[in-house]
């Protein structure tokens, strides 16, 4: 999206201005460049480009109209060369530097590529360069200067997302090398770690908690959840078992531990540590949905007692959605198909009304 | 009385001690392919082109009749970096070229390509899968490769050579074809073909998603949806197109996987398509020429939660015993892979986590798959060769893998539990194709990667009995597709189709566990039915159709 806004603003460089640098050839040629610009054949372009550059191969705006173009045909290795060109010929040109900042970037050459950023202020890939060069602290200064420029950017919320992720995890680093023994450090890194998806780092940091201190409520919950999100499941029912030992009475805990059974086909176990939760806490629409779920092959009027109070709940939620596709399972198992078909009807119409148009 | 006392003890910890469960034995072995140089050559890009992630298919098939199973495989192209109208794929330059292995009775393979007149598949068609049938019932298999480009129907002359009949016979596609498959859907006794394509795609259509300096694959929601294709044969080596007159094309997918069975009982072949992100597609043969899509009422467009599957493998067979054939779909990390079960008068029920397929696959990328009894218990056994789209998954999420290791899940039962496949050599494995490579009674597989060599995986066998049929059809197509055959209980459809992009052994394998004798019974698709019973294991045997 950033490129993409860049190479618009570079495209409105007037090709009279570069024609005023050149000769009356290279003028023919950078008009036919921009016709074909204009039908949007971007090879005639690059070969009418490449052309003119070969005739006037001092003019920095003609160059930098070629790296523009292979930009565009997102062929930043081939953009790299008349654009680092550009920016020795015209130093002062922020769009050569922007353009060439981008291609180095895009393939990779992020420190080669800062310099350049910097000089064109662009704030937004300058923060992404360093971030790819270890330097979370000045990017998230830079990524959110661009935020606040482009405040529904997703990239840029992505960037950010992460820099910040990176810049605690440099913080947590320096507390625990000064507090070695500190399970909260190690737990705080964990989190850092799971936020940016570095689950195995993530992992590492909790077992390092653990082992200072098995007694601290959360640790087992929250390496549990690491191992869910990467559909561990085995790993997961362990370190929620653990948890349940120290916190019996926590419905979350009890559900957590009723879902990763359920992820494991222990149907059985699964629906008395999710009846557990909801006798813990009654009405939480996930521990109603999951108990419903295990119960749907073995026992379908209790999966619908426990789904119609998840719809009770819910109403016409995404969950409320997935309640009336079980039921219409259950209910066609039962030799029900009128009530099968109300069902998945419910189903569309909640999930239409509440589903997200995909990205 | 101390004596007594401690043996008591001893006695009463072994009570309590669970039983250890002995470590699975490994199945297979991961053997060299003695003659087999192919190497799946997808040449990936840095602008990601999405054909790149998606080959390549390979096939069992005896094209020789010699009993021994021969192996084609599908190669992708050349991709040009940038690709550019017209595309040229460098399919003439020999080491992307498809190839033929023919076995050797030592279990050692010949290519046998440019012998049979396979080479050169076309310079502006980039590889993708192949399906394999005796369309003309003359005795020889016949192979269909699909491509993204136009797809090729090559006739078994019998002689150890085939000949390119695609314009004659009418079957050449275009656009992105996948999975493809051959089966009788109108019972007339001649094989008719159905091929499933993935999107409206082309170069110029492509686009690079991610971020900025981690490119990645677009997913396929960033394309347009394509239709599937129904070739009728005529019977004259010829096809005719009824897509539309069947209703195949009134729904267009992201199909990329097919699987064929006859899920209702009526005695007609119904059709699966694995569709990528979207809504999974179960076409209803209605037995007047015309289909219906029914997944969403059926109960198998779905995950139990909701979610659309990224469907890419698929497998039509009866897992758990009851003689209904059942449906695993391979996808994407994340969810778990598809499992439906056929509960009986058309309905199904998403039971992917009570099959226990739940827990072995939430993170793990499926692709070709296989549903064979592989330690020849009774019970068909489940093998996915697995392996990511993106190359640079791993920058996006930490615990998912680009290359990984194959999941064999050995039934128990009817419930699936974790098996030692024999290698946990990590590829990034797309097509599979199961049979008895070695004609021990054992199934055997073959699964491609990208970039590599195929991999054999060769059964370690056992003492288990065993049976395999093949069906010689008279007044049905001559390969028996579509037939339903019980053996001691166990539910066959037979079938070459399955699996991603590939062709299995159309032979028809059992596993009788302790039984050394069986009974079997067939409903041929021309609806003759046919019972022979005690019947010897051990061997292979061809049954014939009988005359009523």
């Amino acid at each position: 999206m950033i490129i993409q806004a860049v190479l618009l603003v570079h495209f409105l460089l007037p090709a009279q201005i570069a024609a005023s640098q050149s000769s009356p050839e290279a003028a023919k040629l950078l008009q036919s460049a921009t016709d074909a610009e204009n039908r949007g054949d971007l090879e005639q372009t690059i070969a009418d480009l490449r052309k003119a550059v070969e005739l006037t191969p001092w003019s920095a705006i003609v160059l930098l109209k070629l790296g523009d173009a292979y930009m565009r045909k997102q062929d930043y290795g081939e953009a790299i060369p008349p654009l680092k060109r550009a920016a020795v010929l015209s130093p002062g040109s922020l769009p050569a530097h922007r353009s060439l900042g981008y291609a180095l970037l895009s393939q990779g050459y992020a420190m080669e590529a800062i310099p350049h950023l910097e000089i064109a202020r662009e704030s937004g890939a300058l923060g992404i360069a360093q971030l790819q060069t270890d330097q979370p602290e000045e990017a998230v200064i830079n990524l959110k200067n661009a935020l606040a420029q482009n405040p529904d950017d997703p990239d840029l919320i992505y960037y950010l997302a992460k820099a910040a992720a990176a810049l605690s995890s440099e913080l947590n680093e320096r507390l625990l090398a000064k507090f070695p023994q500190s399970a909260r450090g190690h737990q705080a890194l964990g989190q850092s770690y799971y936020s940016a998806k570095m689950f195995l780092e993530a992992e590492k940091e909790y077992e390092k908690a653990i082992a200072l201190r098995p007694d601290l409520p959360g640790l087992h919950l929250e390496l549990g959840e690491i191992y869910a999100a990467s559909s561990r499941w085995t790993q997961a029912e362990e370190q929620f078992r653990s948890e349940a030992k120290a916190q019996p009475g926590s419905a979350e805990v009890a559900y957590r531990l009723g879902d990763a059974l359920l992820q494991e086909g222990k149907m059985k176990e699964a629906a008395e540590e999710l009846s557990r939760s909801d006798s813990l806490r009654p009405d939480m629409p996930e521990t109603l949905y999951a108990l419903g779920r295990a119960l749907a092959i073995s026992d379908p009027n209790a999966a619908e007692r426990a789904l119609d109070r998840v719809i009770a709940v819910e109403k016409q939620s995404p969950l409320a959605a997935q309640a009336h596709l079980l039921l219409a399972g259950a209910h066609r198992r039962q030799g029900k198909p009128e009530l099968a078909a109300r069902d998945m009807e419910e189903y569309k119409l909640i999930h239409n009304a509440t589903s997200k148009p995909e990205p | 009385m101390m004596r007594i006392c401690l043996l008591s003890l001893l006695f009463s910890l072994c009570a309590i001690s669970p039983t250890p469960r002995p470590s699975p034995e490994p199945r297979f072995k991961l053997s060299p392919a003695h003659g087999i140089d192919f190497v799946l050559r997808n040449s990936p890009t840095p602008r990601k082109y999405l054909i790149e992630t998606m080959p390549g298919g390979v096939a069992l098939l005896d094209y020789n009749n010699d009993g021994l199973l021969d192996i084609f495989l599908v190669n992708a192209g050349h991709v040009a970096d940038p690709l550019l109208s017209p595309v040229n794929f460098d399919r003439h330059d020999p080491s992307y070229w498809n190839r033929l292995y023919r076995q050797n009775k030592d279990g050692t393979f010949t290519d046998v390509t440019v012998q049979a007149g396979l080479q050169n598949a076309g310079d502006t068609n980039y590889g993708m899968g192949v399906a394999v049938g005796d369309y003309d019932n003359d005795g020889f298999p016949d192979i269909y490769v699909t491509n993204f480009g136009r797809n090729l129907l090559y006739h078994n002359n019998g002689d150890g050579t085939f000949t390119d009949v695609t314009t004659k016979a009418g079957v050449g596609a275009g656009g992105w074809s996948t999975s493809a498959g051959f089966f009788d859907y109108d019972n007339d006794g001649h094989l008719d073909l159905f091929v499933t394509r993935y999107l409206d795609w082309t170069p110029e259509k492509s686009k690079t998603c991610g971020r900025i300096a981690e490119p990645m694959y677009c997913p396929p929601g960033e394309f347009g949806p394509a239709t599937s294709i129904l070739y009728h044969n005529r019977g004259n080596g010829t096809f005719e197109d009824v897509s539309a007159a069947s209703g195949i094309s009134a729904k267009p997918g992201h199909g990329l996987g097919v699987a064929f069975s006859d899920y209702d009982g009526d005695g007609f072949t119904d059709i699966f398509v694995a569709n990528d992100a979207i809504e999974q597609f179960l076409w209803h043969n209605n037995g007047n020429g015309t289909f219906t899509e029914v997944a969403f009422n059926s109960g198998a467009a779905l995950s139990s939660t909701g979610k659309k599957l990224s469907g890419m493998g698929v497998v039509f067979q009866d897992y758990d015993n009851d003689g209904l054939p059942d449906l695993i779909v391979t996808q994407l990390p994340h969810e778990p892979y598809g499992v439906f079960h056929n509960d009986g008068k058309g309905s199904f029920s998403a039971q992917e986590l009570e099959s226990g397929i739940g827990a072995l696959s939430g993170n793990s990328s499926g692709w070709g798959i296989g549903l064979e009894d592989f330690d020849n218990d009774g019970w068909k056994d489940v093998f996915i060769v697995q392996g990511h789209v993106f190359d640079n998954v791993h920058s996006y999420d930490s615990s998912l893998s680009y290359r990984e290791p194959p999941l064999l899940a050995l039934n128990r039962n009817g419930h699936f539990e974790k098996g030692e496949p024999g290698s946990n050599l990590p590829v990034v494995g797309r097509g599979a194709a199961f049979g008895d490579l070695n004609n021990d009674g054992w199934v055997d597989g073959v699964t491609t990667s990208l970039g590599e060599r195929p991999q054999l995986y060769l059964n370690r066998g056992g003492k288990s009995h065993w049976i395999a049929i093949t069906l010689r059809g008279n007044r049905s197509n001559r390969d028996g597709y579509g037939a339903r055959v019980q053996v001691n209980g166990q539910v066959r459809f037979a079938t070459a189709s399955g699996s991603y992009l590939s062709s299995n052994d159309k032979r028809l394998h059992f596993g009788l566990g302790s039984m050394d004798t069986c009974g079997i019974e067939i409903r041929w698709p021309s609806g003759i039915r046919q019972e022979l019973r005690g019947v010897k294991a051990d061997k292979f045997m061809t049954i014939e159709e009988s005359e009523q």
